[in-house]
């Protein structure tokens, strides 16, 4: 081996690293690093070494700071500044491997040996060398868009591919290590291969800063575009004479607020949130908040009114037309009326309609909307359960609404609409509140003139409103709530009156529905009578309508299919078109044994007939009762069996047997809970019944509350009871007197068929309850 | 960028170039080179085909013990120059002389080689 070792003056350099070949500026300041350059420049060569230090904090290095391999380079240029710092630019001349520092003081002297790569051309170089040159030209492309081609060039026609690698690996800004592992790779492939993969990592960093810039660069130009666009639309709006969107919602409100009559108060509350929205930008969400808040003022009818018609005439044709009956409540409505044609500025009723489903409260509401002129407007309360509901959320909350009762008065647009609060007995109640108790504000004529809704925080006027609550029933109602309202009893209808119905409004209806007209489809009266009583169980007409429905469409069906001859619907036809029939009256039984009484009750649907069976227990002690009764009707019972037992004697009941043996009533159904007092007389006929064995006459029903001394005290539902009967065949009734002026309810016809038993005390009941039974009884003096 | 260029024109060769004249005269060609302080002995002259190669070293001897630099301008160490000429110069007799610091190449070529 040739080897050449000589001896060099030691220049360190920090941050980077100088390849054979290149040129470098360099500034050295260090007292042993002038020595050293001022040694080199002292020789006739000018050559000294130019070595990398490991780690660019140290400021006296030594051997082991240094790398082994450094390059050997000549001094070209030299210049000494003021401060004593010697700028230079040196060239490197050829790649050493550091022996051993030969001297230390007063600078680094080292002993190398020169290290050249080893020259070698084969393909494979060449490859690299021109992926090189690609990789580098996309790099040039990116970094510096603008370069000049001639860079470029330049680079490709650099044949040495070494002194390519040297040339790009220093103008990259590598890391020291990298690049002092560029100047170590001991092939020229091996050097080749690193920058390559320098360059890859390059290349994706200058890619990804370049999409970085790209989108950076667009955003910013959108936004500058939006403003520019803005700004000119303002220009050009000014120059117009045109106002902002800002500017023309304010004017829009002004000019809405003059037109719309607001009361005082209500304007100045507007105006100050509308001077307060005119200071907001329009992209603030309180300026939506606030201009929400602002439509909602002006749309609610404030000082708006419809003018109420006050023909009566007028007024109670509307409501025959619509309702059958239901005298009372058209009464009242007429009175109403009367009320308002005398007194104009009094307070509307707030009515309450109680009964079953299906028998036309809400319809009556329609109708009495109509017949004053006014608007109707309906809102459910059934299973409403927050009092935010009703009354709003305060406008603190996002998204706050006003409660469903302005909404109402909203959408009516005047302030004396109909307003028809529904299933008011079907509001619930939980931790969030108690709407019952917002009711309780609403309905209140005395305080319902400055009903403040939460939203809105100001008071509005509905003391014009006509409120018309339903329910099914007032059990669930609140006694404060129930307490404001007028109740009015909508009972259900006979089956006379369902037939009156069915011909005057449900048949029409249904012919109407079904492109039918009343020549194609007769459905005679027995038919009709049978459908009422074998095909529904109700006490309104929901059902019924529903069965006309289903034989007006069979009919419009068979009309569709091409035969055109009139239908008309006999009672035979009725099980082919609707099916089989669905109920099968409980008829009276024709016999029947000792201690077994017929019992009236009330449903919600009407009312029913039920049969109360009493038996001796021989080996028995005590009371029995069965049947799902509840609390009132099992003290009825206890009642009833110490009366008996009481006047035992008088009856002629045998002691012993009163004595020895207990008693079981149970009512069937068993399935159906049962309560109330009124079957209390009932009970006590089936306990006399069974002591005596002496049979009930099995033609009469009765129904009455009783009391420990043989009292009979009145009950409710009588209409409906007596209804039921009839439907079940018992034509006779026993009743509470008290109950007797309950009869005018009754139609004429059915008062005219049934014969009804009026009774003060319950030997009265028993006298016409068990025929057998009335010699032994007396009544007592004092009644 | 600009190191691009300063490299790539150091990175042909490590060496610096000289200025240089070059005159037609009847006997052939004179190529005068800025080269002072440069021995003869340390030029080296070669022809090949139609041209000229001219390298060598400068040395600094002109240090005296006690002096330092303050600065320095001058290239020293390796040179090199290619001239090319419009001739062939495989028959031509090449000499050197110094001449107040500039270097003078004298060559002399036959008039029929040229006239070919």
């Amino acid at each position: 081996m040739n080897e050449q070792i000589e001896s060099l003056p030691v220049l360190p350099i920090k941050n980077s690293v100088l390849f054979p070949g290149l040129l470098m500026p360099l500034t050295a300041g260090r007292p042993p690093s002038i020595a050293a350059i001022d040694a080199a420049l002292a020789s006739e060569d000018k050559e000294l070494l130019i070595i990398t230090q490991r780690d660019s904090s140290i400021e006296s290095p030594t051997v082991s700071d240094l790398y082994t391999i450094g390059t050997k380079a000549v001094v070209k240029r030299m210049m000494r500044r003021q401060d004593g710092a010697v700028n230079l630019i040196v060239q490197g001349v050829e790649r050493v491997v550091l022996i051993k520092i030969e001297q230390t003081e007063p600078y680094l002297v080292a002993r190398v040996r020169l290290a050249p790569v080893p020259e070698e051309t084969n393909t494979e170089i060449e490859a690299m060398r021109r992926a090189i040159l690609e990789l580098s030209a996309r790099a040039i492309q990116l970094a510096q868009p603008n370069a000049p081609v001639e860079v470029t060039q330049m680079l490709a026609e650099n044949e040495e591919p070494l002194q390519l690698t040297y040339l790009i690996g220093s103008v990259l800004g590598l890391p020291v290590e990298k690049e002092q592992g560029l100047l170590e790779a001991p092939s020229r492939l091996d050097a080749l291969r690193l920058l390559h993969s320098y360059l890859l990592h390059e290349l994706q960093v200058l890619e990804l800063r370049n999409q970085i810039n790209v989108q950076a660069q667009g955003e910013m130009e959108r936004q500058q575009r939006e403003y520019l666009l803005r700004q000119q639309l303002r220009a050009i709006q000014e120059e117009l004479g045109e106002t902002s969107p800002e500017q023309a919602d304010a004017e829009m409100f002004r000019k809405q607020m003059d037109e719309a009559q607001l009361p005082h108060d209500v304007r100045k509350e507007a105006e100050r949130e509308l001077s307060r929205m005119e200071k907001l930008p329009q992209a603030s969400p309180d300026y939506h908040v606030i201009r929400t808040y602002l439509e909602m003022i002006l749309e609610l009818p404030w000082a708006k009114s419809t003018e109420d018609n006050l023909d009566l005439a007028h007024a109670r044709q509307v409501l025959d037309e619509d309702h059958f009956d239901l005298k009372e409540v058209k009464e009242r409505i007429l009175e109403h009326l009367g009320v308002l044609k005398l007194n104009p500025t009094a307070n509307a009723p707030i009515l309450c309609f109680v009964g079953p489903p299906g028998v036309g409260k809400t319809s009556l509401g329609q109708s009495i909307a109509r017949s004053l002129g006014r608007k109707f407007e309906r809102l459910s309360l059934g299973g409403m359960h927050d009092e935010a509901e009703l009354r709003g959320h305060r406008r603190t909350y996002i998204g706050a609404m006003p409660g469903r009762i302005i909404q109402a008065m909203r959408r009516a647009e005047s302030n004396n609409p109909v307003l028809m609060l529904d299933e008011v007995d079907k509001l619930g109640r939980d931790f969030r509140g108690d709407p019952a108790a917002a009711l309780l504000e609403v309905l209140d004529p005395a305080q319902n003139h400055t009903f403040r809704d939460n939203y809105l925080d100001l008071p509005f006027n509905l003391s014009k409103a006509f409120f018309i609550t339903t329910a099914n029933t007032t059990d669930t109602i609140p006694s404060p709530l129930l307490d404001r309202m007028e109740m009015l009893r909508l009972s259900g209808y006979s089956a006379e009156e369902k037939m009156e119905i069915a011909h005057r409004y449900l048949i029409p209806r249904q012919l109407k529905e079904s492109g039918l007209t009343d020549q194609q489809f007769i459905l005679t009266d027995e038919a009709l009578s049978h459908v009422i009583s074998r095909y529904t169980r109700e006490a309104g007409v929901r059902q019924l309508e529903r069965a006309i429905g289903s034989l007006t469409r069979r009919v419009a069906l068979r009309f569709a299919e091409g035969d055109t001859t009139p239908m008309i619907v006999r009672v035979e036809d009725l099980p082919e078109m609707l099916g089989p029939e669905r109920f099968t009256f409980e008829l009276a039984r024709k016999q029947l044994p000792a201690g077994v009484a017929t019992g009236l009750a009330w449903t919600e649907t009407g009312g029913d007939v039920l049969y109360i069976e009493a038996t001796l227990l021989p080996a028995g002690r005590g009371l029995t009762l069965t049947g799902h009764l509840g609390e009132v009707m099992q003290e009825s019972a206890k009642a009833a069996q110490s009366f008996i037992w009481a006047h035992a004697e008088q009856m002629g009941i045998d002691p012993n047997v009163v004595r020895r043996s207990g008693v079981h009533i149970h009512v069937p159904a068993g399935a159906i809970p049962k309560d109330g007092p009124s079957a209390g007389i009932t009970m006590a006929t089936a306990l006399a019944s069974v002591y005596t064995d002496m049979p009930v006459r099995s033609d009469t029903a009765m129904t009455g509350e009783i009391t420990l001394t043989g009292l009979v005290l009145p009950i409710g539902g009588i209409k409906e009871k007596a209804l039921a009967a009839r439907r079940a065949g018992v034509n006779r009734v026993i009743l509470p007197r008290e109950n007797q002026k309950d009869l005018r309810e009754l139609p004429e016809n059915v008062r005219a068929e049934m014969e009804f038993v009026f009774a003060d005390r319950v030997e009265e009941v028993l006298t016409a309850a068990i025929p057998d039974l009335a010699p032994r009884l007396t009544m007592p003096k004092a009644a | 960028m600009s190191l691009f260029f300063i490299s790539a024109d150091a990175g042909a060769a490590m060496a610096w170039r000289p200025p240089a004249d070059i005159y037609r005269t009847p006997q052939g060609w004179i190529v005068k080179l800025e080269l002072a302080g440069v021995q003869q002995e340390d030029v080296n002259v070669v022809a090949s085909g139609s041209e000229l190669f001219i390298s060598g070293v400068r040395r600094d001897r002109f240090v005296e013990e006690g002096w330092s630099h303050h600065s320095m301008e001058i290239a020293y160490s390796h040179f090199e120059r290619v001239i090319e000429l419009p001739c062939d110069l495989g028959r031509a007799s090449i000499s050197i002389e110094s001449h107040e610091g500039l270097l003078l190449v004298r060559v002399l070529t036959s008039h029929e080689e040229e006239k070919r």
